[in-house]
């Protein structure tokens, strides 16, 4: 894959562990390509290295062996093409909702008419007109995760990185943004990683899914998902290959997790 | 759940009366508050003499008619001229000291390392020790106690600031480097709003003892000045000079209290917010 936006080229991360001088190697080799317009849903055991995977695309963290290519350039530094979409929200509290979309903007020097388009636009998409002047702490987990995308897709990055984005949300929250995110994406025609540990959510979302084994993690497998767009969130079962779908990738992940044999 | 659609439902003519009794239940719970001041400065006005000697606490009528006098002839206004620079540069120095240090050490883990020692070692000293050294130091005028002051508002103001900087999200500000800041933009943008709660509560707390600083200084030498005014009528047994004196204090610490309050109010209005938005996702 050579029209490859982002890859991941023989990683190896240790982190330093008490009491030991090697350290704990958390990656031991992954190489991972996320295509041009790919939806691209990495899945693993916890603690297998996932969010680090999204750190290191970031330039928040470098690998300590291999290299992220963003573009043929190596990351090196902060990586400013990028969006990233943490777990909790990360509004900041002390700016209003329209606010904190903004500031993407106004640390890239937009002008302030094109601003306030965007910043409206960018509301809009995600369904929170009207809302500009509430401060974070006034609206609810869902709104506030809504704000936390908007303000990442306003100023339109090279590839959104989101870790975990819907994990701490209620259940009918989560199919309400799966819907919503899988329509923006497709939309806008992003490059998305998305880091979860709901198969069900990377196989709804996902173009690819790429299975981690357990620490220290390796590629078990990268997945196409070939199933038609829109898919219906709200009920997986429904979409005809849904089955097949998870299947592949329930039969590669089934061995990362310690199940008790038991009779079917 | 929605507070403002329900109290824009009701009819005018209720909203004013719930306005009234607001009002009125304001006015009441302000009398409540009154009520133990009112009581205590009866109970003292009437075991004055009773009780205890005048000479030893004087009493209300003596005291308030002592300030009346005290403003009056203009004997106060040298020293309340003398007291009021001593205070504002003192805190101003220290609180100006404080928030540079602290913000300075809270962003370098290096510079922490090498200094916070230092500066925790700094901090047990009773700064009040200090204060023959600095009438030494900067002589008997104002500023031996603007040093004094400054420096006990200092610590107090950099702790704060230090202990607001380091609580500042790793997360967050990595997120706001991603969204594209640079250092000047992340520090406008993240760690100073981030920090302006504890920048306040320690300016607030350094109120008091930018008082104790001067006035600890004016005691132990000085031409002019609350303290020593305080001093001198001490020592000439006069409870209702002494009492005088406190009370101006009180009220410049209730006056910068109410100040900084302010300030706060606006300045962390993003804290103290309790409307929500409908709780519709």
């Amino acid at each position: 894959m050579n029209d490859a936006v982002l890859s991941f080229s023989d990683i190896r991360q240790d982190f330093p562990a008490p009491g030991s001088d090697a350290g704990i190697r958390v990656i031991d080799g992954i190489n991972l390509d996320v295509g041009i317009g790919r939806f691209v849903a990495v899945i693993g055991p916890s603690g297998c290295g996932k969010s680090t995977l999204l750190q290191m695309a970031a330039g928040l963290l470098m690998p300590t062996r291999g290299t992220v290519h963003h573009r043929g350039r190596a990351v090196n530094a902060v990586n400013r093409e990028v969006g990233f979409v943490p777990q909790q929200a990360q509004l900041f509290p002390w700016k209003t909702l329209a606010q904190n979309v903004e500031l993407p903007l106004l640390l890239r020097g937009v002008a302030t008419a094109e601003r306030r388009e965007r910043v409206a636009a960018a509301l809009d998409a995600v369904g929170l007109s009207g809302f500009e002047r509430y401060f974070p702490s006034q609206l609810s987990g869902g709104m506030q995760k809504r704000g936390s995308i908007a303000r990442t897709l306003v100023y339109r990055p090279d590839v959104i990185l989101m870790d975990e984005p819907f994990g701490a949300l209620d259940a009918q929250t989560r199919m309400v943004m799966q819907n919503d995110l899988q329509m923006l994406s497709h939309n806008a025609g992003a490059t998305v990683l998305f880091v979860t540990h709901d198969i069900t959510e990377a196989v709804l979302l996902a173009d690819n899914v790429a299975i981690m084994s357990q620490r220290p993690s390796k590629l078990l497998a990268n997945i196409e998902i070939d199933l038609p767009r829109p898919r219906n969130v709200f009920e997986p079962f429904k979409n005809p290959g849904f089955e097949d779908a998870y299947d592949a990738v329930w039969t590669v992940f089934r061995s990362q997790i310690g199940i008790r044999n038991q009779p079917h | 759940m929605n507070d403002l659609a329900t109290t824009a439902d009701r009819p005018l003519a209720s909203r004013k009366s719930s306005a009234w009794r607001s009002l009125a239940s304001k006015a009441a719970s302000g009398l409540l508050t009154l009520l133990p001041g009112v009581a205590l400065l009866a109970f003292w006005q009437w075991a004055s003499g009773r009780w205890i000697k005048e000479i030893y606490v004087s009493k209300p009528t003596a005291v308030a008619a002592r300030l009346y006098e005290l403003f009056a002839s203009g004997e106060i206004f040298p020293h309340l001229w003398t007291t009021g620079q001593e205070l504002v540069l003192g805190y101003v120095i220290g609180v100006a000291g404080g928030i540079i240090g602290g913000y300075a050490l809270g962003r370098s883990p290096r510079l922490a390392k090498i200094f916070e020692p230092y500066v925790m070692a700094f901090y047990g000293i009773p700064k009040i020790a200090l204060a023959p050294l600095f009438i030494i130091w900067f002589g008997i005028g104002i500023g031996s106690k603007i040093a004094l002051a400054a420096i006990m508002v200092f610590f107090l103001v950099f702790y704060n600031v230090y202990t607001g900087v380091r609580s500042v999200d790793r997360e967050l500000a990595n997120l706001t480097l991603v969204m594209g800041a640079n250092q000047r933009q992340l520090t406008y943008h993240v760690y100073f709003p981030a920090a302006a709660p504890y920048v306040l509560l320690g300016m607030r707390m350094a109120v008091p003892y930018s008082v104790i600083g001067v006035i600890v200084g004016e005691f132990t030498s000085s031409i002019q000045g609350l303290g020593l005014f305080i001093h001198e009528a001490s020592s000439t047994y006069d409870p209702a000079g002494v009492f005088a004196g406190i009370v101006i204090l009180l009220a410049f610490v209730a006056v910068a209290n109410f100040l900084a309050g302010r300030l706060e109010r606006r300045l962390l209005r993003w804290k103290t917010l309790t409307a929500t938005a409908p709780n519709d996702i």
